[in-house]
């Protein structure tokens, strides 16, 4: 764990550096905010850049074997069933569990006037990732083209945002960014490589991949949706 | 001053314990269940799901004290600056090194190199996701500066993604859609996020929320379009029909 630490290290410093350079390089130049505040970034940073070690670190022996794991010992149940309703379960489970998504949901709220609460609309929300992280274990299984379903998906969601009301189109495609856990993003990929690596003529690369980003068109779909019916 | 950071601290650890407790519990479920792994490897991921867990919450703190405020502190003073053109350069570099230093991004760039053994360089994905964020960033600003309606450049974007999925190679489109989502993580959606905010603000016009919407969506869209145009110069360099 010591040698994962000083590799991640290395990796943590490299990718924090050139941010936090450029900063401090704007706030000599352009920016000149009070030296209080100016303290409280490098502080910061080097809090989020210790946090980055220790979530890097812990993604690497806790969270990517979890959905290995689970994406190995799947099918070995021979249930489509099975996996779509695992599947289904993470998408809705997670995405509900998270905290943009809250935020989210009270934006929409404000916007809507009050006429959707902001309960219903983080469980439609999940909902809608919950079904499409199901829609892509079946894509998989079934060996389905994802050029084709992408295509159909980013066509509907372009029209349905020209008809819905202006006020919830950037907050619909704002919503993609809400499956992107930094915790759930590692175990749905790692779960469709799993899921891929036994079943034979998959490839690791274009049917491992792809999950959350198929995922994050559901709560698109569901909210420009739901924009049409309250107009 | 010490109240804010009590209540920034609670806010942290609600957030990670709801990130981190339907994970945990959907595993030991099918661990029970399902799975039935060896006590010794339950207890190595739940040793390394704590390990992240801490990271996390040190992490979004850290980001809540430091980069939040100062964002929103960049963008008004950006916002208020003469000479527009520099303004759409540095959220450019800004764009490019805040998905640089997003964790979720190299997390993802790893599990391409691991998928593909080797294939595809993680470094080649990673600078690709950087540019797209950063070209995508400086037409946010314009956006801002221009007052343009977000559908007149997501409609271009999408457009150009299904249009390059066909042109491009098979391989770039999974990765593609998927960096959309991680390039959307903690520090782009808080740090670039309290930019437009600010940088709206000290424009003085319109309706701040309204025009801070929609900066994500951009963010979202910005690494499908770069890695699409990846995926079809290298079909397009290599004649790989696929």
């Amino acid at each position: 764990m010591i040698s994962l630490l000083k590799e991640k290290l290395a990796e943590v410093l490299q990718a924090m550096a050139p941010l936090v350079a450029t900063v401090c390089l704007l706030q000599f130049t352009l920016v000149h905010a009070p030296v209080e505040l100016f303290i409280q970034f490098v502080v910061g940073s080097m809090l989020a850049a210790t946090g980055m070690l220790l979530l890097l670190t812990g993604i690497d022996i806790g969270i990517l074997p979890m959905g290995r794991f689970l994406g190995a010992e799947l099918p070995k149940k021979q249930s489509l069933l099975l996996i779509i309703a695992v599947a289904f379960a993470i998408g809705f489970a997670v995405t509900s569990a998270e905290p943009d998504v809250l935020v989210l949901g009270g934006q929409v709220d404000v916007v809507s006037g009050g006429a959707m609460p902001r309960q219903a609309v983080v469980f439609v929300i999940a909902l809608g990732v919950g079904l499409f992280t199901a829609l892509a274990m079946v894509r998989i299984v079934t060996g389905w083209s994802m050029r084709n379903i992408l295509m159909v998906s980013f066509l509907t969601a372009l029209i349905l945002a020209w008809v819905a009301p202006a006020t919830f189109v950037p907050l619909a495609f704002d919503s993609g960014s809400v499956t992107t856990g930094v915790l759930s993003a590692p175990v749905m990929i790692s779960l469709a490589m799993g899921l891929s690596s036994v079943l034979a003529g998959r490839s690791a690369v274009s049917d491992g991949f792809g999950i959350m980003g198929f995922a994050s068109i559901g709560p698109i779909f569901a909210i420009l949706l739901m924009g049409m019916l309250l107009s | 001053m010490s109240g804010g950071w009590i209540a920034e601290i609670a806010d942290t650890l609600l957030s990670v314990t709801i990130a981190v407790t339907p994970l945990t519990v959907l595993f030991l479920i099918f661990q029970v269940f399902l799975l039935k792994l060896p006590l010794g490897q339950v207890a190595e991921i739940l040793k390394g799901t704590a390990i992240a867990a801490v990271g996390l919450f040190l992490f979004l703190f850290g980001i809540g004290i430091g980069f939040l405020p100062f964002g929103r502190v960049i963008g008004e003073a950006l916002g208020a600056l003469e000479q527009r053109w520099l303004f759409v350069l540095i959220g450019f570099l800004l764009g490019f090194f805040t998905t640089w230093g997003e964790p979720a991004v190299r997390v993802l760039c790893n599990q391409v190199e691991e998928a593909s053994n080797g294939s595809i360089r993680r470094s080649l994905v990673l600078i690709t996701i950087c540019i797209g964020v950063a070209v995508w960033v400086a037409l946010g600003v314009l956006r801002l500066l221009q007052g343009i309606p977000l559908l007149y450049l997501l409609t271009p974007g999408y457009v150009l993604v299904v249009v390059l999925m066909w042109l491009g190679h098979r391989t770039f489109i999974a990765i593609a859609v998927d960096a959309g989502g991680v390039a959307t993580g903690p520090l782009a959606n808080s740090f670039l996020l309290a930019l437009a905010l600010g940088a709206s603000a000290s424009l003085g016009d319109r309706e701040t929320i309204v025009q801070g919407f929609g900066f994500v969506a951009l963010i979202a869209l910005a690494p499908i379009t770069s890695l699409m145009i990846l995926g079809f110069l290298i079909r397009m360099l290599t004649g790989a029909k696929e």
